[in-house]
């Protein structure tokens, strides 16, 4: 499938709906835009930019060689959703922990102990820089952390 | 410069040049990850580590290039061609020695035209009302479809989809929330960080996960580091082209320095007198593109500083910096925080020196740095990012928009699609919209003739047309000059 017309379908298919959606917002007039105006003259300039590249595509940029690893990819992904939904329950230091963990032993199959050494000590130092030294606020969770931390 | 910022200096440097040597996390991606940090710096001091970062990064991505034939970041691609070669035949070290003396010479030209050309043009910028100020943004929006090596077009929906994705959120003007869906942490509108981390940092890192590619070999560090007499005799005029070259580039719209190093490595291929030695170790590959790369480098600011507008993702970044710390780049920035403005430029200057002693003492330590499993580094760029993204506004959210946009960051490098036309129009639109909406109230009649009504913008709007029109034109000037090229061709036939 040629990227562009790929790309130039899914702008038209977005670029309706942003049409639609501002007229609601209330176009207004030429000489006084209201909040719809500028939403819609974007949409109209992407609808007529998408048949362009609909009509007349370029060729595909060629792909790198190499085979896709999509088991990595997918337990990568798959950790950015666990942090995402475990770091306000387990704190910043467990959850970085479990997530630079799984990253470094499964997807970048490194042995269990280096794994667990870079995996502790990123996280600790990145806490103290953070959260110790630069006072950024980050989530304590289930690991009580030292007086001052 | 206070010891605070000579230090601020030497760090955004060391750190820039560790980025730039590093594959995988560009100067974007990094400026991204310390935004959040640079908050609770002071403001001169913030910009001047950015900056150093910034142009750190031009000086480490040689590095890369010609010891490993892997470019560190997008300015250093065309450094891999006759660099590699030269370290391949013994001669790493003047490759290094030329980059590093090139660079410092483009850097130190263009801060001086810098130092020459911006008062002048915040002057002439006083002048800008509405009308004038959307036509030059208008200019710069066309430019930015250039950025897309493959398609203007595809630049150019790609851009209008930033413009989209910078309209989400309560309009400034009317006060409506538009495309919220509800959504209470959309009304703010999508931050320019959780979206640049994402798409640079996030996404690099999930391609490298699902197409990893084994590291070239590493040479030995170099031990002779300076280039020899002839080598500074065939080295001179590339220099001297780059320079300029670089520094034109990196004013307008969309110039970014890998533009620049492209150009000048053309450029040089093609007024030499031995253009068959391209290719396979010629000095001139070197000295002319790294020149004109550091030289765009700074040219870059002079648009940034002068009238507010950035002409690559990085710069987009700094703005959003200056914009976090109150401060807003343009003509009024010499006269309201002229601390701000001479401090960066001195930092360039400054910064330019520290990465002439750096690179070239420090190239042992790269090189170990270099030797760091990428299979260590993936996972902690991956912690840093998160990390950045949540530390924002302790929101559980802005993890999730750098995460989507992450994916999106990932399809658009999967499927060669340029990001940065995107991440500028992001941060153009509402500038555009605001001054569309103000130069149609000040018409009375809302009609867009108006523009070419008032000298200055019927100019930029010209230019903006012409740009627009250019594959337009080209594509029937070759052809006319094809079907001349023909009749005269059939008509020496006839004649015999």
């Amino acid at each position: 499938m040629n990227v562009d017309r790929f790309l130039g379908w899914a702008a038209l298919l977005l670029a309706l709906p942003v049409v639609a959606a501002s007229w609601g917002y209330g176009v207004g007039s030429p000489k006084s835009p209201g909040a719809g105006f500028w939403p819609l003259v974007i949409a109209l300039t992407m609808a007529g930019l998408s048949l362009a590249l609909i009509l007349r595509p370029t060729a595909n940029a060629p792909t790198e060689g190499g085979k896709s690893r999509w088991g990595k990819f997918a337990i990568s992904l798959g950790t950015f959703v666990f942090y995402v939904a475990a770091l306000a329950q387990l704190g910043y230091l467990l959850a970085t922990v479990v997530m630079l963990l799984v990253q470094l032993r499964w997807v970048e199959s490194r042995s269990w102990r280096s794994s667990a050494a870079i995996a502790v000590l990123a996280a600790v130092i990145s806490l103290i820089v953070f959260r110790v030294l630069l006072k950024v606020s980050l989530p304590e969770g289930v690991i009580p952390l030292p007086r001052g931390w | 410069m206070t010891p605070g910022n000579l230090l601020a200096v030497f760090l955004g440097a060391f750190i820039g040049t560790v980025i730039g040597v590093l594959p995988g996390l560009g100067p974007t991606a990094t400026l991204a990850l310390l935004l959040p940090i640079t908050i609770g710096m002071d403001m001169v001091t913030a910009l001047i580590m950015m900056s150093g970062i910034y142009y750190g990064a031009m000086y480490g991505g040689s590095t890369t290039s010609i010891l490993v034939n892997i470019p560190g970041e997008a300015a250093s691609v065309v450094t891999c061609i006759d660099g590699y070669q030269m370290a391949r035949q013994g001669r790493a070290g003047p490759a290094l020695g030329m980059s590093a003396f090139g660079s410092f010479i483009g850097g130190t030209v263009s801060v001086v035209a810098v130092m020459l050309i911006s008062p002048f043009l915040a002057e002439t910028a006083l002048k800008f009302g509405a009308p004038e100020m959307f036509a030059l943004l208008f200019f710069a929006f066309t430019c930015i479809g250039g950025l897309t090596g493959t398609s203007r077009v595809q630049g150019l929906l790609m851009a209008c989809f930033g413009l989209l994705l910078g309209s989400i959120g309560t309009d400034d003007i009317q006060g409506v929330d538009r495309f919220v869906f509800g959504i209470l942490y959309l009304q703010d509108g999508i931050g320019l960080v959780p979206l640049a981390m994402g798409i640079f940092g996030l996404g690099e890192i999930l391609y490298n996960i699902e197409k990893r590619q084994e590291q070239g070999s590493i040479l030995e560090t170099p031990r002779r580091l300076l280039p020899t007499f002839k080598d500074w005799i065939r080295a001179a005029l590339p220099i001297a082209r780059g320079s300029f070259l670089g520094f034109g580039v990196g004013i307008i719209p969309g110039g970014m320095p890998a533009v620049a190093s492209l150009m000048s490595y053309a450029l040089e291929k093609r007024v030499s007198k031995r253009p068959e030695v391209f290719g396979h170790g010629a000095i001139e590959g070197v000295a002319g593109p790294e020149t004109a790369n550091n030289a765009a480098t700074a040219g870059g600011f002079v648009p940034l500083l002068t009238l507010g507008i950035p002409t690559n993702s990085v710069l987009a970044l700094m703005l959003a910096a200056m914009m976090l710390h109150g401060v807003t780049p343009g003509p009024l920035l010499l006269v309201k925080w002229p601390d701000v403005f001479w401090g960066v430029i001195a930092s360039m200057y400054i910064g330019n020196v520290m990465l002439l002693v750096l690179n070239l003492p420090m190239i042992g330590l790269f090189v170990q740095i270099l030797k760091v499993p990428y299979g260590i580094l993936s996972p902690l760029i991956i912690m840093f990012v998160l990390l950045g993204a949540y530390a924002l506004k302790n929101s559980v959210a802005d993890l999730v928009t750098t995460i989507l946009f992450g994916l999106m960051g990932y399809l658009m490098k999967r499927f060669g699609i340029e990001p940065a036309p995107l991440i500028l129009a992001f941060v153009l639109g509402p500038m555009l919209e605001n001054s569309l909406s103000k130069a149609l109230i000040m018409s009375r009649t809302g009609n867009p003739l108006f523009f070419f009504t008032r000298p200055i913008s019927a100019a930029l709007l010209s230019l903006a047309i012409l740009v627009l029109l250019f594959p337009l034109l080209r594509w029937a000037w070759r052809s006319a000059t094809g079907r001349g090229n023909r009749r005269r061709h059939a008509a020496a036939q006839r004649n015999g």
